[in-house]
């Protein structure tokens, strides 16, 4: 199945709450077929940005549109986009169903698919329980349930991992994969790059209202590792590293940090040295460090 | 507005109010009150209130009648009616399923459009069903009493069902406040500060300072007038001018708060 998505353009966008700047000046654009992640600290403007685009902040300058359109000129709002903001609004006294049944009826959708999308997300269980028992992680299912009640091409949700378990997670990353590979676009944003890191193919990486960086996922993660080694001959291991022109510095706990090469020519030059290794890693990725110093400093005190 | 029908956002209003408590809890409220106030009615129609005061007329006048089944019913169940107006509108801001509304529906001025039609058929509802009570509470005083029941009484049930509709356009007062000031409790309050407080004390000033002929445009007046067609003691508008005035209020409150309040950003 297939369900092509619409472009989400972003062009020159302001934001201001009285004196405050909240967007200043942000483009970007998102393309469908692709999960972008759309990143940035707690307080970078990105809950704004999102209700400037679903209509609900009116923009003090410049423009955000679905497909071409501004949201509250899309001929069917909820079949053509669904969106889960943050994940407290829903009246507490309401059930699930009745929560989901509201929206299709004035959407002209039939209120039975609200069971449909509720069984999706794994809440069938709860859907006749009032949504104030419900836990972070449930509510946050029923976000995903309400933006998906009309099949829409295309889906903005708003931290949508906040407060799910591992396992949640790893669950919602399959499920929003599924939705970019039938086509639709997919927009989520997060403040915790570890959380959507294995999720999104794209960034934009957003700090106090203004865009840092946009591109691939990977390209943000283009610096070169350094490989961790730990052995009971060091001096040794150096001077075969020397030899193979890698650069080693003392990690402070025990191992060496050697720059330029891979596990599998430092692993290869101890071999060939006959010098024995206890661990041989290469270190975590530079990705949630490349993301902070993006975005440190830009941080509002 | 477009040529889409309002229907589907109708529809969704009634699945809002009827899948929460709260309209429950304000009809029992209403129909309490209602029958307490139609046994007190009747029990007193007719007595004299001592200090020199006239008597009431007596349960065998019409005039007793309609007080004690459709009077009643009015005063006991129209600040329910206001409130569930008032809380359908300013509930979805108090819990932010504002945001989802104007994701289904964000052409705003619609979904108060379908607010007002819908709370104007629940008001109608509140309306009819307190009346069963104040029949019922009102037939049986007045069967111990040993009185005719007057269910023939002179015009008591077109007043029955003109006090109906007061209710019912109460409910769309409620919408309007709800739609001008977004804060629930601000709004409760002063929609009851107003009515029970402010109405009174600008009778008496306006006829004290000779200003009597815009009494009976206060809302509460209008809709005295809506359910006393007739009514020759006091000076009342006609009784459709009373009830088109308070659909005016309603109306005119809901179009300011479409104007000032519900463009405003939802954050
Ligand atoms: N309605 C509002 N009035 C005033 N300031 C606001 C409002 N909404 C958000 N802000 C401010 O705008 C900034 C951006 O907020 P937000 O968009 O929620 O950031 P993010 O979602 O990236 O955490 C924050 O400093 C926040 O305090
Ligand atoms: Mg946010």
């Amino acid at each position: 199945m297939t369900r092509e998505g619409l472009r989400i353009d972003v062009v020159g966008l302001t934001k201001m709450f009285g004196a405050f700047k909240a967007v200043d000046d942000l483009s970007f654009s998102v393309q469908p077929g692709v999960v972008t992640g759309f990143l940035g600290p707690n307080g970078a403007g990105k809950t704004t940005t999102l209700r400037c685009l679903l209509g609900l902040l009116a923009p003090t300058a410049g423009s955000a549109t679905i497909g071409g359109h501004r949201y509250r000129d899309l001929p069917d709002p909820i079949g053509t986009v669904g969106a889960a903001l943050e994940a407290s609004s829903f009246h507490p006294g309401r059930t699930a169903r009745a929560h989901l049944e509201v929206m299709a009826l004035g959407a002209g959708i039939d209120p039975r698919r609200a069971g449909e999308m509720l069984a999706q997300v794994g809440l069938t269980e709860v859907a006749d329980k009032r949504v104030g028992g419900y836990s972070l992680g449930m509510r946050q299912r029923l976000g995903l349930a309400a933006a998906l009640l009309g099949d829409p091409p295309v889906l903005i949700l708003d931290e949508p991992a906040n407060g799910l378990d591992p396992a949640g997670i790893a669950w919602l990353r399959e499920f929003l994969r599924a939705l970019a590979r039938e086509g639709r676009t997919v927009l989520i944003s997060s403040h915790v790059l570890s959380e959507v890191q294995r999720t999104v193919d794209e960034v934009v990486v957003l700090a106090r209202g203004r865009l840092v960086r946009q591109g691939r996922l990977a390209d943000l993660d283009s610096g070169p590792r350094d490989v961790l080694v730990r052995t009971p001959e060091p001096a040794k291991l150096r001077d075969a590293l020397a030899a193979a022109s890698l650069t080693v510095t003392e990690d402070g706990s025990g191992r060496l940090r050697v720059g330029g090469g891979t596990t599998e020519r430092v692993g290869h030059a101890a071999y060939v040295a006959g010098v024995e290794l206890h661990e041989l890693v290469a270190e975590a990725s530079h990705l949630e460090r490349t993301f902070l110093e993006l975005t440190e400093g830009d941080r509002t005190p | 507005m477009s040529t889409t029908s309002a229907a589907p956002l109708v529809r969704a209003e009634f699945k809002k109010i009827s899948s929460t408590r709260l309209w429950w809890g304000l009809l029992v409220g209403a129909v309490v009150f209602s029958m307490i106030q139609a046994a007190v009615n009747a029990a007193f129609a007719g007595m004299d209130p001592g200090a020199g005061q006239p008597a009431t007329p007596g349960l065998d006048t019409p005039e007793a009648i309609r007080s004690v089944y459709a009077m009643s019913m009015f005063s006991g169940t129209y600040i329910f009616a206001l409130i569930l107006g008032i809380t359908g509108m300013t509930g979805e801001y108090r819990y932010q399923t504002i945001t989802s509304t104007f994701l289904v529906s964000p052409r705003r001025s619609r979904v108060v459009v379908a607010k007002m039609l819908a709370h104007l058929v629940m008001g109608a509802f509140f309306g009819v069903v307190a009346l069963a009570g104040t029949v019922l509470a009102g037939a049986v005083v007045i069967g111990v009493r040993g009185a005719d029941l007057g269910f023939g009484a002179e015009r008591l049930w077109p007043t029955m069902g003109l006090a109906v509709l007061a209710v019912a356009i109460w409910t769309l007062v409620g919408i309007g406040i709800g739609t001008l000031i977004r804060n629930q409790i601000v709004a409760i309050l002063l929609a009851v500060f107003v009515t029970f407080l402010i109405e009174p004390i600008l009778t008496f000033a306006l006829a004290a300072i000779d200003l009597d002929w815009l009494v009976k445009w206060l809302p509460t007046n209008a809709s005295s007038a809506l359910m006393a067609p007739g009514n020759t003691l006091l000076d009342y508008l006609d009784w459709w001018v009373g009830g088109l005035v308070l659909l005016g209020y309603g109306l005119l409150l809901a179009g300011l708060g479409i104007a000032l309040s519900v463009r405003r950003d939802v954050s």
